[in-house]
């Protein structure tokens, strides 16, 4: 046992880390407080690599809680961060099903925990890798959900997202999402920030009077979790917790900006991050690593004379409806490729239907093609999305379709079977 | 084959091998020889021990590297294990231009290889025997496979590996690993074609 040091200490380093292990040094140098954790593929290693931190006195004062189950991480990290604490954990797949009783109620709490999600494709059959449908099952629980591209923004948007969470005017729970092993198990450098610099960045952690607006304390009591009748505030509460969603845009937007001055890594506005949008006739919409993937396949699209874009979408809730209007209105074409599935939807995987949604009455009158891919970690080449943007851009020269249409979504990537 | 100062190389071995922690540590080391970027790629599934298994890593001198996605056209190729070379889709990736690094003792008839490829052996497992590099299951083999691929392509020297397993391992432990590294790195042979 090593023995433990008087501070967390951390100076700006780059060093090949895996996505998860990214995560954790995020988590570290946020001096978060509380760790409740329960191992699920192909989350384990950032618990794992936090309880290393925790045991070789690299956290001191962190309390890591070992519990029997996922449903108890969250309610357990629920009482760490009622009585004022900054919280950390993370999930995937069936570990978030089992959770999911207690992230309702974490938001309805209003408790400013973050939580990061390696992405799985839901069972049965069993399955462990890249797939989105487990976070975006989350989507009305009030949480805030992003979606990290990159081992580096995975670092970076844990960081964000204390400083959004715990604002006074948002005071909600949010998920940073990445995709199970193409990003949890792959390596790349990570840049991680100096100590000071990321205590100056983020807010002061909550002093022992905690949050402002619930806390666990004798001398002030409070009553919590009580029975509400339908006559009472219930409403009221569910709309305070929407009002607060569509400000929070403005305050991720501030956020990402004075990350960007403070750390020299942009994404974008925070919502969404165009590239290579000025020109362009088609572009495609992707979120997570597929994303980052989709800029390389422009470049090369482009080599070739093909007038393509695309967007990054880093926010599933709040959803950037004026942001996808705007991008929408610049191109003819827009390709909406979801990793994760709406079963039996008319407009595709889920975050197409959102863009959908969000186009209906803005006058725009862009052609949209939802395709769905990748399923359960099926890999998703560079080639394959090179083909995408092909398949967008005859949609807007001839309105020729591709075959693997299916009830008006682009099934990409099947196995060729009867 | 990629232009564009990237560099692609696939990894495969047995469960056990440390064929994934190889390409983890290359990417270490490129990264340390100021490369501007490097990634490992590890395919994982329910691998056991023995198992053949697969790992990536791509190198750039000068881009980020953006793709996540299988290397199926490797500028390189670690073989751990000599019969893994029997399994189609380690074959299919034997293409022309390529350079092959196959840990074994025994000669290699080329006449097995396409032509315009290059071939380096390196008896990476009885290196680990003579040094006593081992593990609970078998020789360590990532270590001298790395050793002998920093000779045959200068990607990075005995300094950089020595940095990188002293920061890894701590000097204890490390310096066994460097002394492996080191036989491997002398000892690695080109196959010359009939």
């Amino acid at each position: 046992m090593v023995e433990a040091q008087e501070d967390f200490t951390q100076e700006r380093e780059t060093k090949i880390i895996k996505g998860n292990v990214a995560a954790a040094y995020a988590a570290k140098s946020a001096r978060v407080q509380v760790i409740s954790a329960y191992p699920i593929t192909p989350q384990t290693t950032v618990v794992e690599k936090l309880s290393e931190f925790a045991d070789n006195g690299e956290m001191p004062g962190t309390q890591y809680i070992k519990v029997e189950s996922e449903h108890s991480v969250m309610a357990s990290i629920i009482g760490a961060s009622t009585a004022g604490t900054r919280t950390f954990t993370a999930t995937s797949g069936q570990g978030l099903f089992y959770m999911y009783e207690m992230v309702h109620w974490a938001a309805g709490a209003r408790l400013p925990i973050v939580t990061t999600i390696a992405s799985r494709g839901p069972a049965p059959p069993w399955n462990i890798w890249a797939d989105f449908t487990d976070i975006i099952s989350c989507r009305d629980t009030g949480w805030m959900i992003s979606f990290a591209s990159s081992h580096q923004e995975i670092y970076d948007d844990i960081l964000m997202s204390y400083k959004i969470s715990e604002d006074h005017e948002i005071l909600l729970p949010k998920f940073v999402a990445y995709g199970g092993f193409t990003l949890s198990h792959t390596s790349k450098p990570v840049t991680i920030e100096d100590q000071d610099a990321v205590d100056d960045f983020l807010p002061p952690l909550p002093d022992e009077r905690g949050w402002p607006h619930i806390f666990l304390d004798p001398e002030r009591p409070m009553m919590h979790g009580n029975l509400i009748m339908p006559s009472g505030f219930y409403n009221e509460f569910r709309l305070k917790i929407h009002y607060t969603h569509t400000i929070a845009k403005q305050k991720i937007k501030e956020v990402t900006t004075e990350f960007e001055r403070k750390f020299g890594r942009s994404y974008g506005n925070g919502l969404i991050e165009e590239y290579k949008m000025e020109d362009a006739e088609v572009a495609i919409l992707n979120y997570g690593e597929l994303a980052m993937q989709m800029e390389e396949a422009v470049d090369d699209l482009r080599n070739e004379g093909y007038k393509v874009g695309c967007v990054k979408l880093r926010y599933f809730r709040p959803f950037p409806v004026e942001d996808i209007i705007q991008i929408a209105n610049k191109v003819k074409v827009l390709g909406v490729a979801d990793r994760a599935t709406a079963f039996g939807s008319p407009t595709g995987g889920p975050v197409s239907s959102e863009v959908k949604a969000a186009l209906y009455g803005s006058g725009a009158s862009t052609k949209i093609l939802p395709i769905v891919m990748g399923l359960g970690g099926r890999e998703v080449s560079l080639e394959q999305q090179k083909n995408q943007l092909k398949v967008l851009n005859q949609l807007n020269e001839t309105g020729e379709l591709p075959k693997d249409m299916i009830e008006g979504t682009f099934w990409d990537g099947l196995l060729e079977v009867d | 084959m990629t232009d564009n100062g990237k560099i692609e190389i696939t990894f495969h071995g047995r469960g056990g091998q440390t064929a994934i922690t190889a390409s983890q540590l290359l990417a270490q080391l490129a990264y340390e020889e100021s490369f501007k970027d490097a990634i490992a790629i590890p395919i994982i599934g329910a691998e056991r021990r023995g198992a053949p298994i697969q790992a990536f890593t791509k190198l750039s001198r000068n881009k980020t590297i953006k793709t996540y996605d299988s290397v199926l056209d490797p500028d390189y190729m670690l073989i751990f294990d000599r019969s893994l070379l029997d399994i189609p889709r380690v074959l299919e990736t034997i293409k022309s231009g390529v350079t092959l690094l196959i840990n074994t003792k025994n000669p290699i008839d080329t006449c097995e290889f396409p032509e315009n490829i290059k071939i380096f052996i390196v008896d990476a497992t009885g290196i680990c025997i003579k040094l006593g590099f081992m593990h609970s299951s078998g020789p360590i083999l990532n270590i001298p496979m790395l050793g002998a691929f920093g000779q045959l392509t200068g990607f990075y020297n005995l300094d950089t590996m020595k940095k990188v397993i002293y920061s890894e391992y701590g000097e204890a432990k490390g310096k066994k690993n460097l002394e492996v590294a080191i036989e491997a790195y002398n000892s690695v042979k080109e196959v010359e074609f009939e």
